[in-house]
This record gives C-alpha cells, structure tokens and sequence, in this order.
C-alpha cells in the first residue's frame, strides 16, 4: 500500500477528539468551537431554546428529543436509562428533567448517568455566579452532577389592587398571613391566600418552615419526622384555614380553581409561590387581570429565620458516556447563560421561561419582568432576595416525595380532613418511600 | 391417508398449518415466559433465590393493596362485561338490522379510544365542572371535585367503568358474530313451538354462545389483573392522586424500572400469572373449551 | 315483539348507547372551543370553526409536526404487523382446530397460557431478544412483537372448530385434495368472517398498545400515537404544569388534546366500518353443522 504522508498527517489530525482539546482548561471548553453531533432530551417547555441553539450553532448537529419531562415522580428516565445501560448504547448527551431529584439517583448505581461536572469541567466562572443553594441541590456525594436551568424559590404574591381596596397591609410572618385569612374569611369569603391542593403542596408550606421531611444525615440515612415542630406549628395554622376556606384545598391548575377564582372572578388576594408562577400561573393559567400583581418577601415563622421553599428549577444533566463532552458542555453553558441573558432575542419569552439560575442572566430577566406592565409593582427584587433562603435542611433524595403527599395528603384534605391529623400518615408515606429505595431513616 | 403414504412423506395432519406461528410463539411468549420465571427465581447476581423474592415483595408495603385493587375491579369488570355484553349483544339481535348495527356502531365507537385516549376523555367526564354528566358525579358519587371523584373508594368501580366503555363494544361485536352463527331454522322452530324472545334467548341462544362467552371471560381476567394503562395515566393527569402502584402490573414496574428490580417484578409477574392461570383452569374445564368435536 | 317489549328493549339500548356516545360526543365538540370556554360553557356546545382551525394549527405545529408521523407510525406498525398475524395466524388456528400431530393441545395451552402473562414481565425479555437481533430502535422491533398474537390464533381456532364441519373436509380429502389444497378450497373461502374478525382485533391491539413501543422505541419521532398522546398530554400545562416556568408558549391545551385524541380515532373508526360488514353478513350461511 502507498504510503500517501498527506493523507497520514490528515487522517491523524482528524482523529484528535474535540474532547481532549475541550478538556485541557476550564476555559478551554468556552473557546472550543462545539461541533460534531448532539443528541438532547428536554421537555417541551425547553424546546423552543434547544432549536435556537440549533439554529445559532450550525457546525453542531442536533437531535432534539421532546419528552415528558419526567415530571411529578414518573418513572420515564429510570427506565429509559436502565435500558439503554442494558444494550450499552442509545444515551442521549444532555437531559433535561422536571424533576429536581432526578441527579441524584442518576448519580448513583445502577443508573450511573450523570457526568462529574465538577473541578472546573463546567466552567467555574458560571458555577460561581449561580447560588450556592442551587450548587448544593446539584452536588451529589461531593461531586456537581447538573447545572439547575431555573431557581423556582418561593415568595409571596399579594393581589396589591384588592390588598389596597380590603386596606391590608402585606404580610411578613406566617401568623400575619393567617390573621389577615380568618379576616378575609369573615370580611370577603370567597377569596383565598393560598391553596395546599398542589402536588408541591409540602414544599411551599413545610420546606418553607424548616419541617424536617427530607434531611439527609448521611450518605444513606434520611430524617423524617413528622411531629416536629416546624411541621405541627404550620399545620396548626394551616388548619383553621382550611376550614374557614381562605386556604383552598384544590390545586391551581385544576379547570375548578381557574373557575372559581380566575378570569374576572379574580378571587386569589395572595398566594405563596414560586417565581415561575409570575407569569405561567397568574398571568397565562388563571388569567387574571393585569396590573394587579406584586410580589413580597417570603414569610417568616414570627422572628425567625426568613427561609423558604421550592418548587421545581429543573436541572440539565450531561452523560458520562457522552462522546462530545465539549459540544454537551456548550449546550448546557449556553441556556443557562446566552440563553436567558439575550432579552432582545425576539423568542425571549420562550427561550427563558423562568428564574434564570446564572446571576448575570437573572439580571436582565429581572430587568424585563420588572419592567412587564402586567405587574402592578416589580415583582424582581422579592426574588432576587429569596433566591439565598430556600432551606438547605431539605435534601434530594432517590426517590421522589411529591407522590406520597399527593396520594396521602391531598386525598384526604379534599375529603375533609384536617392536616395535623395527615401529617403522621405523611411521614409513614415518606418513611416507607424511603426505605424502599434503600435509605435507612431516623427521626431525630 | 393412503394418497399421502404413497408419497412416502407422512406429515401430520394440520402441522403445516401451524409452522410459522411457532417461532412467533418462541421467540415472544414462551421464552420470554421462561426468562421471567427464571429472573423470579434468581436474584440480582444470577445466583439460585428459592422463594426469596416472592417473600420480599409480598411483605413490601404496597403488594397487598395492589393486589387487592386489581382482585376487586376485576370481579366488577367481570361481572358487568359478562351480564352486559351478554345482555346487550342479546337486545341487539333481533330483527331491525339497520338499527342494530347503528346501536352496535355506537356501542363501539368509544373502544376505538384506547387507554390514553380514553382515560383524558374520562378525565373531563370524571370533573365535576366541565362533565356534561355532572348530575351523576354529584348525586350518586357525591363529588363536586375531580379528586373527590376519582378518591381512593372509588377508583375500582371506576376503572371498571372506563374498561367496559372502551371494552365492552369489542365483544359485543364477538358476541353478535357468534349470535349470528345460530341457524335461523332453531330460531325458527323454537318460535313455532311458542318460545318468547326471553325464553329463546336463555334457552336457545345462550347455550350456544357458551364458548365465546368462556374465552371472554378467560382473556377479561387476564387482562383485568393486568391493569396498567389506566391507572398509569390517571396517576399522570392526577399529579400522583392516583399511585403509581395502584395495581399489581404497576408495582411489578416500577420494581423493575424504578428500582432496577427485574427479580421483584418478576416474581409479581409469576403471582398475576399463576392467579390468571387459576381462573383459566377453572373456566376451562367447567365449559369444556378444548374439546374439538369429533 | 309485543310493543311493549320492543319500546322496553329500544329504552335500554339507547341508554347505553348515550353512556356510550356522550363523553365521545364530548369529545368532537371540545375542538372547536377554546381552553377557558370548555370550562365555562355548556359541554355539549359548539363553539366555532375558527377555533377548530387554531387547534389543529397549534397541534400541527407541535414538535416539527411531529403528530403526523405519530399517525404514520402507527398506521405503519398495525398494518404491518396484522399483515403477519393474518398470514401466520389464521392457517395456524385451522391447523390446530383440525389438525392431528402431537403437541396440538401443548400449542394450544401454551398460546392460552402466553395471554394470560402480564405484558410488564415480558418486556424486558423481549428487549433483550431484540437487542439481540440488533432491532431495537427499528420499527421491527415493535412490528414483529405485535405479529404475535396468540388471541388471532386462538379466535381462529375457535371459529375453525365451531363454524367448520369436519365432514367438509373429509370430503375434499376423498376427492383426493391434499391438505394444502383442502385448506385453500374449503377452509379460506369460509376465513373471511374471521379474517375481518382477527384484522380487527389485531390492528386495534397494535394500535392501542402503548407499553412495547414506549420502552423499545427511543426516538420520541417513532412512537405510535398512543405514546405520542400521553406525551402530549404531560405537555399539556393544565395537566402536567411544568415547573420551572412557561409551557403556555407550546400551546397545547385541553382543545388541542382533544382534537389530537379524536383524530387519532378515524383510523380505528374506518377499520371497524370495514370489518362490520363481513362480520353482520353472519359466518357460515350455509354450512349447518349436523
């Protein structure tokens, strides 16, 4: 055979991995032009974002998967995951889930998807420049296994028109918040402060007030316990709220909630939640009416700590088996960054749909919805604020809680019982969740 | 006989016929039956498990009440398939042809709907506040809430409920062929003899519709204790209400995906088999379904 | 019929026939209104042809019109698979009604014993099977898993065994018809009842099913529409808020899910018309069994 030094030298140079030019330097990977192909997994609401970085980087070739998003404890990922292990192909390079638990048990045997984005193979600079809750949520046994795409820390919408009107003042602790419930149940019933009807429910209630349900004391050990008293106190408040309906037991996105309160009837005075509701909730769910809204501050058990809860800020998870890491590493750097600071973009809206998680992004998010006449005062600064205070003490674990407050929460509040006295069938639920995915679980 | 002889090949009787089923049945039902009872009787690392895995998922927390949800909405889908089907596939052959066929028409149409299709539409139906039959929700379910209608007591009868509406229609079409292979003579002289409609029917027509009303009952059984789409999918649009291990199949997925234990799911997959396989046994040799008339 | 029982009868048939048809009726109204009007009007009203339109424009536009190729796909594995199941099938039934070779009644339990197997547990065997054959991820791999359908077989054997009168064939073999022959001459010109019967059966089973394809097939692009509906509707925000913000710009809502259900029943709907007719015809007219 001929031996042709051109066509060696060529065939050498094309067989360097982009990788190994991608790994040499953080910072190596940010001016590596990704190419080569990409295949992403993300739910429809990160669609529009993943085509315009198909449409901005031609030399990438990318497969979008649209799929469920595996939200609300489904089993989707699990199982795709397990199979393609099975056949040793088929692993999509990115995944975007809804499920903010998903890395942890990606990260851990037998799924072992996630890659180790840690010591500088995502850039450092944007790690620091995300907050370090949502740094934390993405660390799994010492090592960061996502970037979270959105922080959805809670904070208090208040309805600032008919606060004005009822001549309320806004909240700052939790026992204003229900003393201004029992007035609005004698003085304006029909109007409500909040819902406890959501699949989150826990999350905006208890997280909030530093209930222990989900507190990792070890690698394999959860505290669970129910009868706390962050837990009991916020259920006693809760309670009478119930009853007096000010708090409503049916979640906000039921056809029944947008009837009753939505539209013109325009009944919800204020609602804990988070930031994502901005707009997806009031504006586009319930549709109510603009120039109303504001947010504050979250609440605060009396003189406490503020600290608060959280709801969703899906994470973007790279495989360990990727073969274009540097091409993987752009498409996560990019939404989370160019994405979601380029307000000029005319598919703005859609190509960041919440609390961007990069500060500097969060900025000019901020600045447009600060600046959206939907709102009757900048909703931005409450946010800004609350994004340090979700409470650290609630931990991801492998197995999701939403299911079991649904199924043994909900279901009986709709049937007219009382949260206190669900509150130890919740923390049976979790327990028996948790020690079936193999968690040892203790209560103090 | 003697044709066949002379050629010198003597191949049995019928088997040609069967030949290119067999590999199907190989490859997707018997050896896949095999690799399942195999994973139940093995655990993890391919090692010999006795009865270790049947122990383990019996005492898991969600086994009884998967299996007794499933036993119940069986019994239910059972009893209204074989009383209605019967029933209605009876009603409709009579003599209007026309009208029956729109009647059967319309007894079908919602089987076209299959298990995602069906349930959204049951999910609007089921919603006290958009259902055009919200009367029935609130006076005989007593909801004025979707979580009220779809609440833990009531999930059985209506599971039931959506797999008649989307069943029902198939079998009546089966039960209606097989009405149709009555010879209009018997009609006829059972008629003559003085026999009313009911009469004739109970009498005359359902004795022999014997043997389609076994293999319904069979595969309704099967198919009843493997309940998974439904469930699954109200678990979805219910933001987890619903459990995703509602029923039996349900758990012995999630063991299997969630979990990534084949030998737990597998070994549920056994207990649903061995129930199912029960009932077949007893349906079959009550009716004498394998007898080929000589 | 005495009046009195007709007007009876007539009752109950159409009672059922509205519990059958309203939520269906329901269903091709949805449509044409918008989102906020399902809620707040009467669910029985039409609300417009504009609406209708926007719906299907919304629908079409979702993913890259990917709900067309979800129709395409499942149009393409039913077909293809009923194919089989009819050419493998039907012979097969007879040959076990009539048939003679040790083993029958092993076939015969086995294929029984196979229905009653829950589908969960066999899955991960038959991907293996499939990854095996390197299918997976190709439409054969949920095609050749749909051919097997032990409940064809299992009709055609019931129908063989009862329809058929054995003197029938014992007197084509006197007529000096080998078995090929005999099946093709008096067996086939009978099948038409069951064919429709087993076409049936087969298409709407390969159309319905839902749990093969979501586990072999990877590419969201491949899945029959089934799949693709229940992806649709964790898109639907009303039913699956997504959390972390927006899902409204992908416009899928109640209207939309509605009119993507529905579209995905005219299939189904036109092979039921086709086998009706073969099926009201009766089975075997003339053939009276002693």
């Amino acid at each position: 055979m001929k031996f042709n030094r051109r066509r060696l030298a060529l065939t050498l140079l094309a067989a360097t991995p982009v990788t190994a030019l991608a790994t040499t330097s953080a910072e190596g990977a940010r001016t590596a032009t990704a190419s080569g192909s990409l295949t992403v997994w993300v739910d429809s609401v990160r669609l529009p974002a993943a085509k315009l970085y198909a449409k901005t980087h031609p030399k990438v070739k990318l497969h979008i998967v649209t799929f469920d998003g595996d939200s609300n404890g489904a089993t989707t990922l699990q199982a795709k995951i397990q199979l393609w292990n099975r056949t040793g192909h088929g692993w999509p390079d990115v995944i975007f889930s809804e499920q903010v638990n998903d890395p942890v048990w990606m990260a851990s045997k037998p799924f072992d998807y996630a890659a180790d984005l840690g010591k500088g193979v995502f850039p450092t600079s944007i790690v620091k420049q995300i907050p370090g809750p949502s740094i934390a949520q993405c660390t799994v046994t010492g090592h960061l296994v996502c970037i979270q795409d959105n922080l959805a820390q809670e904070v208090l919408y208040y309805n600032k028109k008919l606060m004005s009107q009822f001549g309320y003042s806004v909240p700052k602790t939790w026992q204003q918040w229900a003393a201004l419930g029992d007035k609005v149940a004698k003085d304006h019933p029909g109007y409500i402060i909040g819902t406890l009807g959501d699949s989150y429910g826990h999350w905006l209630y208890l997280w909030a007030n530093q209930c222990p349900l989900s507190s990792l004391k070890g690698p394999n050990t959860v505290l669970i316990n129910a009868s706390d008293p962050h837990c009991t106190q916020m259920a006693n408040l809760l309670d009478p709220l119930l009853a007096n309906k000010s708090v409503s037991d049916v979640t906000v996105f039921s056809p029944d909630f947008a009837k009753q309160y939505g539209g013109s009837a325009d009944k919800v005075l204020m609602m804990p939640g988070p930031t994502w509701y901005a707009y997806a909730v009031f504006r586009d769910t319930l549709k109510l009416p603009a120039g109303e809204w504001a947010t504050s501050t979250p609440l605060q058990w009396g003189s406490g700590p503020v600290t608060t809860g959280q709801v969703g800020g899906g994470p973007w998870i790279i495989s360990r088996h990727t073969k274009n890491m540097a091409a993987a590493l752009d498409f996560v750097k990019w939404n989370v960054t160019t994405a979601k600071t380029n307000t000029k973009e005319p598919n703005y809206a859609a190509v960041s749909p919440g609390y961007p998680s990069y500060k500097p992004a969060a900025a000019a998010w901020l600045k447009s919805l600060n600046a959206d006449p939907f709102f009757a005062a900048p909703p931005g600064p409450a946010m800004q604020a609350a994004a340090n205070d979700i409470w650290k003490g609630w931990n991801l674990v492998t197995y999701p809680d939403q299911p079991v407050w649904s199924n043994s929460v909900v279901t009986q509040l709709v049937a007219g019982k009382s949260l206190s006295s669900l509150l130890p069938a919740l923390g049976q639920g979790l327990s028996q969740a948790a020690q079936a995915a193999g968690y040892k679980v203790v209560s103090k | 006989m003697e044709a066949a002889r002379k050629r010198g090949l003597h191949v049995p009787r019928g088997l040609p016929f069967v030949l290119p089923y067999l590999p199907f049945l190989v490859v997707f039902g018997l050896a896949p039956t095999a690799y399942a009872l195999d994973l139940a009787f093995t655990n993890a690392g391919g090692g010999w498990a006795w009865f270790h895995n049947f122990v383990r998922t019996y005492n898991d927390y969600r086994f009884m009440p998967a299996f007794k949800h499933v036993l119940l909405y069986t019994s239910v889908w059972l009893a209204t398939l074989v009383v209605l089907v019967v029933g209605l596939a009876l009603l409709l052959h009579g003599r209007a042809n026309r009208v029956s066929s729109t009647f059967r028409f319309v007894f079908y149409m919602p089987g076209a709907l299959a298990g995602a299709a069906a349930v959204l539409v049951w999910l609007f139906m089921l919603d006290p506040v958009v259902s055009p039959g919200s009367f029935f929700l609130r006076h005989v379910l007593g909801a004025t809430l979707f979580a009220q209608a779809i609440a833990p007591a009531n999930l059985p009868y209506i599971f039931a409920m959506i797999a008649f509406w989307t069943g029902a229609g198939g079998w009546i079409v089966v039960m209606y062929g097989a009405l149709n292979t009555i010879p209009h003579d018997l009609e006829e002289a059972a008629r003559i003899d003085g026999a009313g409609p009911i009469a004739i029917a109970l009498r005359l027509k359902l004795p022999l519709m014997r043997k389609w009303i076994a293999y319904m009952v069979i595969l309704s059984f099967a198919t009843g204790t493997q309940l998974f789409v439904e469930p699954q999918l109200v678990n979805q649009a219910s933001l987890g209400l619903v459990p995703d291990t509602w029923s039996a199949n349900q758990l012995a997925y999630q063991l299997a995906f969630r979990y990534a234990d084949f030998n737990g799911a597998a070994a549920i997959a056994v207990d649903l088999l061995v129930i199912g396989l029960v009932g077949a046994v007893l349906i079959v040799t009550r009716t004498g379904l394998f007898r080929t008339d000589d | 019929m005495r009046p009195a029982t007709l007007g009876l009868r007539f009752a109950i048939l159409a009672a059922f026939a509205v519990f059958f048809a309203a939520p269906v009726l329901w269903l091709v109204l949805a449509p044409t209104k918008a989102d906020h009007a399902l809620v707040t009007s009467s669910p029985f009203s039409f609300g417009s042809f504009h609406q209708l339109a926007l719906a299907w424009k919304h629908l079409n536009a979702f993913s890259d019109h990917i709900y067309r190729r979800w129709i395409g796909n499942s149009l393409y594995y039913a077909l293809s698979a009923t194919a089989i199941t009819l050419a493998v099938g039907v012979p097969a039934g007879y040959g076990l009604a009539f048939g003679r070779f040790r083993g029958r009644k092993l076939i015969l339990s086995s294929t029984l014993v196979v229905m009653i197997i829950p589908g969960a547990a066999l899955v991960l065997p038959i991907f293996l099977e499939l990854n095996a054959m390197h299918l997976l991820g190709r439409s054969l791999s949920v095609i050749l898993p749909f051919a097997f359908f032990p409940f064809g077989v299992y009709l055609a054997y019931i129908y063989y065994s009862t329809a058929l009168p054995p003197g029938l064939l014992d007197a084509a073999r006197v007529d000096g018809c080998t078995e090929a022959q005999a099946f093709v001459r008096v067996a086939l010109p009978l099948a038409k009842p069951i064919v429709a019967l087993v076409f049936f059966f087969s298409f709407v089973a390969d159309w319905n099913n839902f749990f093969l394809p979501l586990t072999v097939l990877a590419d969201s692009s491949q899945y029959p529409i089934q799949v693709g509906l229940s992806d649709l509707l964790s898109s639907t925000p009303s039913f699956n808020p997504a959390q972390g913000g927006g899902g409204q710009s992908v416009n899928i809502f109640r209207p939309e899910l509605a009119l993507a259900t529905l579209l995905a029943i005219v299939p189904v709907a036109i092979v039921f018309l086709l086998s009706q007719r073969a099926l009201v015809r009766g089975l075997v007219g003339g053939a009276v069994k002693e």
